[in-house]
């Protein structure tokens, strides 16, 4: 069985290197499935969707992939549970000096209530990692960018913590850190003078694990590969759709919410 | 017998003064004061020392680019080492004399004791941590790839080594 996914894989990336154009590529790689793979086992193949483990990116980020999470806001989950395990992750909340408007949020848990009817609910907001991310437009240094999978991210070694971003971010994702900080979490370089904002727990992603809040989240908040349509995330959101917030904007954010 | 005494120690005291002179005058024929490069765990680095000394800013920018940006988290090399400062940082953490683990802000860091001695001053610990995480002689509670959040209880993330041993009864054994 595994030798066959080897094969598949490995037909894949042949076709993809001789291959020159898009089309040429999904037709060989399909090909290459059926040649394969046994009759009967077809079925499973195809339902084994890529793993995270798939990617422990010893090559680096792949544009191939789009990581995404799907935020199911009608089950009932203490969203500050994921707020404390990304605090815990990154070692924030540990300024001392600024206000708690100055303090970094990397989640942010937003009440919104509709008026008309009372209905009320609670939804966790971070980064939205959008496909076309103003944050990056606007960033004169280069600092704030977007991975080839897909996940946006500051690159403090170039931040000069103009706070452009800040401005430009349609979700008030992003924070400043305005005190010098010690003892921070070996894999989340973070100081004073810089912006910062949810990574995705990209140190995670690449060791093959999840973000900490969709491990905190008691399965409410799903990750995966938007790109793979065998994925759990890509199934649900084919299945009973999911909402961007401010999709008017066309920024084609990676989080998606079911129920808002 | 006495006399015979007086004079090894007058020969002793002599000696000693004549080679402290002596390196006092060497002293002052070399270039100026040595520095003392704190020495660490005594395993193999990615390259021999002279090299490393030279070449470690170059290596160190070049990784940070393949690392945050493109994504590779590669050991350096194919070796068994991270290309990362956090490598640099858990192998040449330097302990003082209570056992704990040094602070930038301390002489004695290993990047600091060759940093000021060239003036040196680069900001890299103004974000990156100075020193292993976890203190001591023990490591943090984790599988050493990443902190697992499963069934996590809200309010007990920072359960450490002391916390588990004062939770757990005295005379606690997994054998009986």
């Amino acid at each position: 069985m595994t030798s066959n996914i080897n094969n598949e894989k490995q037909a894949e990336i042949t076709s993809a290197e001789t291959d020159s154009s898009r089309r040429n590529f999904v037709f060989g790689s399909i090909a290459a499935a059926g040649v394969t793979i046994a009759p009967g086992v077809m079925l499973y193949q195809t339902a084994n969707a890529r793993s995270l483990s798939d990617f422990s990116l010893k090559e680096g980020a792949s544009s191939k992939v789009r990581w995404g999470m799907l935020v199911d806001t009608t089950k009932q989950v203490d969203w500050n549970k994921c707020v404390e395990a990304c605090n815990k992750e990154h070692g924030l909340n540990n300024e001392t000096h600024s206000r708690d408007d100055q303090k970094t949020q990397y989640i942010r848990v937003v009440d919104v209530k509709n008026k008309g009817t009372g209905h009320s609910m609670s939804l966790p907001v971070m980064c939205q990692h959008c496909e076309s991310a103003p944050c990056v437009d606007v960033c004169p240094t280069g600092a704030s960018m977007k991975r080839d999978d897909g996940i946006v991210l500051v690159d403090r070694h170039r931040c000069i913590g103009c706070r452009y971003c800040m401005m430009a971010c349609p979700y008030k994702a992003r924070s400043f850190v305005h005190e010098v900080l010690s003892d921070q979490k070996e894999n989340t370089p973070r100081g004073k003078g810089c912006v910062e904002s949810c990574n995705m727990c990209v140190n995670r992603i690449d060791n093959g694990l999840e973000p900490a809040c969709v491990e905190a989240s008691n399965e409410a908040i799903i990750f995966g590969d938007l790109n793979d349509p065998e994925s759990k995330i890509a199934k649900l959101l084919k299945e009973f759709g999911g909402k961007q917030i401010r999709a008017d904007l066309k920024l084609n954010p990676g989080v998606y919410y079911k129920g808002i | 017998m006495r006399l015979h005494l007086n004079l090894l120690s007058l020969a002793i005291v002599s000696l000693v003064l004549l080679t402290s002179m002596s390196s006092v005058v060497a002293s002052q024929d070399s270039l100026g004061p040595k520095i003392t490069i704190q020495q660490t765990s005594g395993e193999k680095c990615i390259l021999p020392p002279e090299e490393m000394r030279r070449q470690h800013p170059d290596l160190l920018k070049h990784d940070r680019i393949a690392t945050l940006r493109e994504g590779v988290r590669a050991k350096a090399d194919g070796g068994k080492l991270d290309g990362s400062l956090k490598q640099c940082v858990n192998c040449h953490a330097i302990k003082d004399d209570s056992n704990k683990y040094v602070r930038i802000d301390n002489d004695q860091h290993f990047c600091v004791s060759c940093h000021k001695y060239a003036a040196v001053s680069i900001d890299c610990f103004q974000c990156h941590r100075d020193i292993p995480e976890g203190g001591g002689d023990f490591h943090t509670l984790s599988n050493h790839k990443g902190i697992n959040y499963n069934a996590v209880v809200p309010g007990t993330y920072n359960l450490t080594v002391q916390d588990m041993a004062n939770i757990v009864p005295e005379g606690y054994s997994d054998d009986k």
